[in-house]
C-alpha cells in the first residue's frame, strides 16, 4: 500500500518554493484528479506523484478587472464564482454556469478545466474565442501565454516543472461584439458533459463584418477555432453564399471523432444561425439557436 | 379526490426523517466486526474456455474462493426461478462480468492491488452479442442447439393464418428497444456472517426470502439456516430482486471457508458493468388489415435478448407477449416468444418485467398504422380499446371496470392535446404524443396461490402497538408508510402506533418478493384483512397475534402449461400525453409537457402514488431518449454515470397527474398494482410526440439527441410504408 504525500502551502509563494524543488501534481478543486486516480469504494485513490494543494491559496482567489480593461480571473476561482461574477465576460459565464452539476461548480476551478486539456471541457471555447491568456508565475517570474497555444493537444499542456497556473486573463468582453452565441448541447439539460459547443461573437461596421471569432469543443482532439476561417467573413458584407463558404471551411477544421454526422450538421447549422440572424441586426444581442415556437406564432415546418 | 378519512390523504413517509438527515443505516455504514472484504474476479471475455487463473502470491489472511470451495454435496448454481446461472464459472464463460472467485482480505486496499495482479488466461470463443447474432447461432448454439433459452406462443380468435388470407393489406414492421442500467441510488452490497450453525446475510436487496432459497443449495442446507436481514435500500428497480444472489452466493462460499463475515460492496462502474439490465428487445409485427384499414389480425413475434443464461427471463418473455395487444381488443391474435442467448450479462428484473418492451412495441406500430392510413393514432386507437369481459391475450376476460374512456378525457383536457394536434403540422418541430398502456398487477395466473403462498402476521404487545412482520422490503417505494398506514386505518390507531421493521427472515412469514407491483395489492390486502380480525380483540386482548394467507379468489382459472386463462385479476392503466419541442440547429429534444391518468385502484396514499408517477414517467422518458447502453463486442460501453445518461427533474417540467378512483374487489381498500404500470407507456408517447415533431418514422429506442438528427437528415417520413 502505498501512501499519497500531500503538501499544502499557505501561500502562493511556500506553493512555487515546493514546486520548484517537488515533482508534484497541484491539485486545487479535485474534481478531475479524484475522480481520474480514484480506485474502488473504500480505498484512498492512488497517485504516481505528491499533490500540492492549492485549493485555499486566498492569491488565486479574486476576480478583478486590470487597468487594461481586461478581466483577470485568480486560477483558483471556481466554476459557481465565476458564472456569478458580473464583470467576467459572458461567453465565460455562460460556459462556468452549465458546467457539471452544483456540487461539482462549487468545487472545480477554472485553471483546472484548462489544464485537463479536455477537449470537452467547459471553458476553453470561450477562452479560445476571447483571445484569454493564462498566467504562469514560478520563483523566476511571471508569462503569459495564450489558452489556445498553453493546450498542446489532448490532455497536453505547455507548464513548466515549476510554474503553476495563477490567474486566466480575459482581453475581450462581449461590449466588444454587436452580436454573441453560446449554446452547450450537453448529455442532458443538466449535469452535463458537452456533446457540442459552439461559441460565436461578431461585430460590424457599417454593413461589414470586422470581428468575427468562431470556436467549437467536442470536435476533434482539442477545443476548435480557426482565423483562417474567420479571416473568409471580416472585411466582408454577409451574404448567403459567404455563410455557406465559412460553414464549409470551419466543417474543414473540426474532426470530430464519434457522433461525426451530428457534430459536423449541428455545427454547420448553429453557424448558419447566428450569421443569418446578426446579419438581420436584431435587436437582442444575443442569438441562440432558435427563438422559441411561441414567438413566431404558427410554425411552419422545420424538418 | 381525498377526503377527511379517506385512506388516500396523504401522511408524511414513515422513513423520510431518517434518510433526509442521514441517519438511516445503508449496508456500507455498518460496521461488522473483524469482518472481511472481499472483490470480484471476474471474466473478461464474453465467451471462451478458462485455462487458468493466475493469483500473485497472498498475504496471510487473504484468501482465494471460487467453485472448488462448494462443499461436497453443495450445488454450483444460483436458484433465480430458473437453476441454470452458475455462482461461480468452472470451465466456460459466457459473459464478461461472470464471476470467475472471490479475493478475501481484512484489507480493501490491499486487494485491490491484489486485484490489479490477477490475471485469466481464457481460449476465446467468437461471441453473440445481438438478438440477431444470438438467433443465427453466431460462433456456434451454446444454448439447447439453437440459442433459444425458452419459448412460448400464445393466440386468440379464429386462427391468424386463415384471417392472413383475407386481408386487404399487410403491414410488417420491427420495433426495437435497448438496455436499460437500473442506476438505484445505492449500488449493490452485501454481507455474510457465519452465526451459531448457519449464517446471517444482510443485503440491500428486494426479496430477503428469493437470497435465502437461492443459494442455501451452494451448502446444501435448508434455507432456514440463513437468515437474511434487509438493510436500508437505496432504490432498486427490479434490480436487487434476483441479482443480490450473485453477491450473496460467493459471499456465502466465503464465510463457510473463512468462518470470518465477509462483506462486498460494489462501486458505481463495477456495478454498471456487472449488473443485470433491462432485456434489449426486437418485436416483428404482421399485422392485417381490411379494405377500410381496420385490424383484423395482429400477429408477433418477440424477440428478448436473455443473455448467457436463464434465471428469470421466461416469465420475463411470458409477461411481455401477454402485453403485446397492449390495451386493445382485436378480433385475431397471435404471438410468439422467444428468449435468445447471448453473450452478454443475463437480463433480469426491471420494472415492469418484459411488459415495457411489447407496450412500447404495440404503441409505435398502431401509431404507424394510423399514419399509413393519414389518421391521428388516437383516433385510430380508440376504434380497438379493450373493454370489461372483452377476451385478454390468454383468452381470460377483463375482470374489471377498464376506464380508459375517462382517463383520456383528463388527460386531453389537461394536455389540450386536440388543439395541439390541429396546430402542431407534423415536421413543425413542435409534437404532441400520447400512448396507452396497462399492467397486469401480481405474479401471473395463479402463482400467487401456486408458487408464493404469501403469509402476514400482526403482532399486537401490550403497549398497543402493532407490529406488521411479512418479508416485504422499503426501497424508496414508500412501503413502510403503506402499509402500516393500511393497518392504523382498519385499527383506528395511529400510525405511529404500527410498528413495520426492514424484515428478517427469521422472524417474519414469507409474505413473497417485494416486485410484480403485487406488495400493496397481495400483501396490503393480508395486512388489511388481518387487522380487521384483530380489530375487535385489539382492546380486550393484551398481546396476540394473527395470520392471514393468501387465498385466490374462485372462478378465474390459469393454466401454467398452456398460458390459458386469467392471467391477471387486476390490471393498473395508464394514458400519458407527452409535449416536445426539437431545436431545429442542433436537434436537441425539450420536453414541454408531460400528462397521464393511471387506475392503480383506490391510491391507498396519493403523495406516494404521485411519487411513483412522476419518477416513472420519467423513467421511461429516459428510456427512450439518453439512456443508451451499448454493447457490440459483450463489453458494455457505458460504465459511469457520466456516460449513461438519466435524465434529471431539469429535463423534465412538472408534470400534470391525474388519477382515476377504480377500486379493485381484491384490493386494501381498493388498491392495485401501480409501481410498474408508470413506467410502461410514457416512452411510446415520447417516441409518438418526437416523430411527428420531426416528421419521421421511428422503430427504435433510444433516440438521444445524436440519434434525433439522423432520423432528421435521413429518417423515413412519418405514414411511408417501409
Amino acid at each position: 500500500m502505498e501512501e499519497v504525500r500531500a503538501y499544502i502551502p499557505e501561500t502562493l509563494k511556500e506553493a512555487l518554493e515546493i514546486r520548484s524543488r517537488t515533482d508534484c501534481i497541484p491539485l486545487a478543486g479535485g474534481s478531475d484528479l479524484m475522480v481520474s486516480n480514484k480506485r474502488t469504494t473504500g480505498v484512498a485513490p492512488s497517485f504516481d506523484k505528491p499533490v500540492l494543494i492549492i485549493r485555499n491559496l486566498k492569491e488565486l482567489k479574486e476576480i478583478s478587472v486590470n487597468g487594461k480593461g481586461e478581466c483577470v480571473i485568480g486560477a483558483g476561482c471556481t466554476s459557481a464564482e465565476i458564472a456569478q461574477s458580473s464583470v467576467v465576460p459572458w461567453h465565460l459565464r455562460q460556459a462556468a454556469s452549465r458546467m457539471g452539476a452544483v456540487a461539482l461548480r462549487n468545487s472545480a476551478t477554472i485553471a483546472g478545466n484548462i489544464a485537463n486539456a479536455s477537449p470537452k471541457g467547459d471553458t476553453p471555447g470561450p477562452l479560445y474565442l476571447l483571445d484569454a491568456r493564462v498566467r504562469l508565475t514560478s520563483l523566476a517570474g511571471e508569462r503569459e501565454v495564450l489558452v489556445s497555444d498553453f493546450i498542446v493537444k489532448f490532455k497536453t499542456i505547455d507548464l513548466h516543472p515549476d510554474e503553476l497556473i495563477t490567474a486566466v486573463v480575459v482581453p475581450l468582453s462581449e461590449r466588444n461584439f454587436d452580436y454573441i452565441f453560446w449554446h452547450k448541447v450537453g448529455t442532458r439539460k443538466a449535469n452535463a458533459i458537452s456533446k457540442l459547443t459552439l461559441s460565436q461573437a461578431i461585430k460590424f461596421d457599417g454593413r461589414i463584418v470586422s470581428d468575427y471569432r468562431l470556436s467549437a469543443t467536442a470536435t476533434g482532439a482539442k477545443t476548435n477555432r480557426s482565423r483562417e476561417v474567420e479571416k473568409l467573413i471580416i472585411g466582408k458584407e454577409i451574404t448567403p453564399a459567404l455563410i455557406e463558404q465559412v460553414i464549409d471551411a470551419f466543417d474543414e477544421v473540426i474532426s470530430p471523432r464519434a457522433m461525426p454526422e451530428f457534430r459536423r450538421e449541428a455545427t454547420r447549422r448553429m453557424i448558419r444561425r447566428f450569421l443569418s440572424v446578426a446579419s438581420e441586426r436584431p435587436e437582442n444581442r444575443v442569438i441562440d439557436t432558435f427563438d422559441g415556437f411561441h414567438v413566431t406564432g404558427q410554425p411552419e415546418p422545420v424538418f | 379526490m381525498a377526503t377527511v378519512n379517506d385512506i388516500s390523504k396523504s401522511v408524511r413517509r414513515v422513513d423520510a426523517v431518517s434518510k433526509c438527515e442521514g441517519k438511516a443505516k445503508y449496508l456500507p455504514d455498518i460496521d461488522f466486526r473483524d469482518c472481511l472484504w472481499a472483490r470480484m474476479i471476474r471474466s473478461s471475455v464474453p465467451r471462451g474456455k478458462i485455462i487458468k487463473v493466475n493469483l500473485p502470491d497472498l498475504p496471510s489472511g487473504y484468501c482465494f474462493v471460487d467453485y472448488r470451495d462448494i462443499p461436497e454435496g453443495g450445488h454450483n448454481y444460483l436458484h433465480m426461478i430458473a437453476t441454470d446461472w452458475k455462482c461461480f464459472a468452472e470451465d466456460e464463460v459466457r459473459y464478461v462480468g461472470e464471476t470467475i472467485g472471490l479475493l478475501v482480505g481484512p484489507d480493501r486496499t490491499v486487494l485491490a492491488d491484489l486485484i490489479d495482479r490477477v490475471s485469466v488466461d481464457y481460449e476465446e470463443q467468437i461471441p453473440a452479442v445481438t438478438i440477431d447474432e444470438g438467433l443465427a447461432c453466431k460462433g456456434g448454439a451454446f444454448v439447447n442447439g439453437n440459442n433459444i433459452h425458452c419459448h412460448l406462443k400464445i393466440e386468440t380468435g379464429e386462427n391468424a393464418d386463415e384471417v392472413f388470407k383475407r386481408c386487404a393489406k399487410i403491414v410488417e414492421e420491427t420495433v426495437e428497444t435497448g438496455f436499460q442500467e437500473h442506476i438505484y441510488l445505492e449500488t449493490n452490497g452485501a454481507c455474510c456472517c457465519p452465526e451459531g450453525d448457519g449464517y446471517v446475510i444482510y443485503a440491500s436487496a428486494q426479496c430477503p426470502f428469493y437470497i435465502r432459497k437461492s443459494i442455501a443449495p451452494l451448502l446444501n442446507i435448508s434455507p432456514e439456516k440463513i437468515t437474511v436481514r434487509q438493510t436500508v435500500t437505496g432504490g432498486a428497480f427490479g434490480g436487487k430482486e434476483h441479482f443480490p444472489d450473485v453477491l450473496c452466493g460467493p459471499l456465502l462460499v466465503a464465510a463457510h471457508k473463512t468462518g470470518k463475515c465477509v462483506k462486498m460492496v460494489f462501486d458505481r462502474e463495477e456495478d454498471i458493468e456487472n449488473s443485470v439490465k433491462r432485456h434489449p428487445s426486437k418485436v416483428v409485427f404482421k399485422t392485417g388489415l381490411d379494405k377500410e384499414g381496420n385490424i383484423l389480425v395482429m400477429d408477433s413475434k418477440v424477440y428478448y435478448n436473455v443473455g448467457g443464461y436463464l434465471s428469470s427471463s421466461f416469465v420475463v418473455l411470458q409477461r411481455g407477449c401477454f402485453h403485446v395487444a397492449g390495451c386493445y381488443s382485436f378480433p385475431s391474435f397471435r404471438s410468439e416468444g422467444f428468449g435468445v442467448a447471448t453473450n452478454t450479462f443475463p437480463s433480469c428484473a426491471f420494472r415492469g418485467f418484459g411488459a415495457p418492451q411489447t407496450l412500447f412495441a404495440v404503441e409505435t406500430h398502431m401509431c404507424h398504422l394510423a399514419q399509413m392510413q393519414g389518421l391521428d393514432p388516437l383516433e385510430f386507437k380508440s376504434r380497438y380499446f379493450i373493454k370489461q369481459g372483452d377476451t385478454t391475450s390468454t383468452n381470460g376476460k377483463v375482470v374489471e371496470k377498464v376506464m380508459i374512456p375517462q382517463m383520456l378525457e383528463q388527460v386531453l383536457k389537461a394536455s389540450d392535446y386536440r388543439r395541439k394536434v390541429k396546430e402542431y403540422k407534423i415536421g413543425s418541430g413542435r409534437g404532441i404524443g400520447i400512448s396507452f398502456y396497462n399492467h397486469g398487477g401480481a405474479f401471473t395466473g395463479n402463482g400467487e396461490q401456486s408458487l408464493i403462498k404469501a403469509h402476514c402476521r400482526l403482532h399486537k404487545y401490550p403497549d398497543g402497538h402493532v407490529e406488521i412482520l411479512c418479508g416485504q422490503t422499503e426501497m424508496g417505494q414508500g412501503f413502510h408508510t403503506i402499509l402500516p398506514k393500511i393497518a392504523a386505518h382498519v385499527l383506528e390507531i395511529p400510525i405511529e402506533k404500527v410498528v413495520f421493521e426492514d424484515p428478517d427472515t427469521s422472524r417474519v412469514p414469507d409474505s413473497g418478493p417485494t416486485a410484480a407491483s403485487r406488495s400493496t395489492m397481495i400483501v396490503g390486502d393480508l395486512v388489511e384483512k388481518a387487522a380487521k380480525l384483530m380489530k375487535d380483540r385489539y382492546s380486550k386482548e393484551s398481546e396476540f397475534e394473527i395470520e392471514t394467507e393468501y387465498e385466490h379468489p374462485e372462478g378465474y382459472p390459469w393454466n401454467q402449461d398452456t398460458f390459458q386463462g386469467y392471467a391477471y385479476l387486476g390490471y393498473g392503466w395508464g394514458v400519458c400525453a407527452v409535449e416536445v419541442e426539437v431545436d431545429p440547429c442542433t436537434a436537441e429534444v425539450a420536453v414541454k409537457g408531460v400528462w397521464s391518468s393511471h387506475d392503480g385502484g383506490h391510491p391507498v396514499d396519493e403523495l406516494i402514488v404521485h411519487g411513483q408517477v412522476n419518477g416513472g414517467v420519467l423513467q421511461g422518458i429516459g428510456w427512450a431518449s439518453t439512456e443508451v447502453m451499448e454493447n457490440t463486442d459483450g463489453h458494455f460501453r457505458q460504465t459511469s454515470m457520466s456516460d449513461y445518461i438519466v435524465p434529471t427533474s431539469m429535463d423534465c417540467p412538472r408534470q400534470g397527474v391525474d388519477l382515476v378512483d377504480n377500486p379493485y374487489e381484491w384490493g386494501p381498500f381498493g388498491a392495485k398494482g401501480l409501481g410498474e404500470l408508470v413506467f410502461n407507456g410514457s416512452g411510446a408517447a415520447y417516441i409518438d410526440a418526437l416523430s411527428r415533431a420531426i416528421g419521421k418514422k421511428i422503430n427504435a429506442i433510444p433516440v438521444p439527441t445524436e440519434k434525433v438528427m439522423e432520423y432528421i437528415l435521413h429518417g423515413k417520413k412519418l405514414g411511408e410504408a417501409d
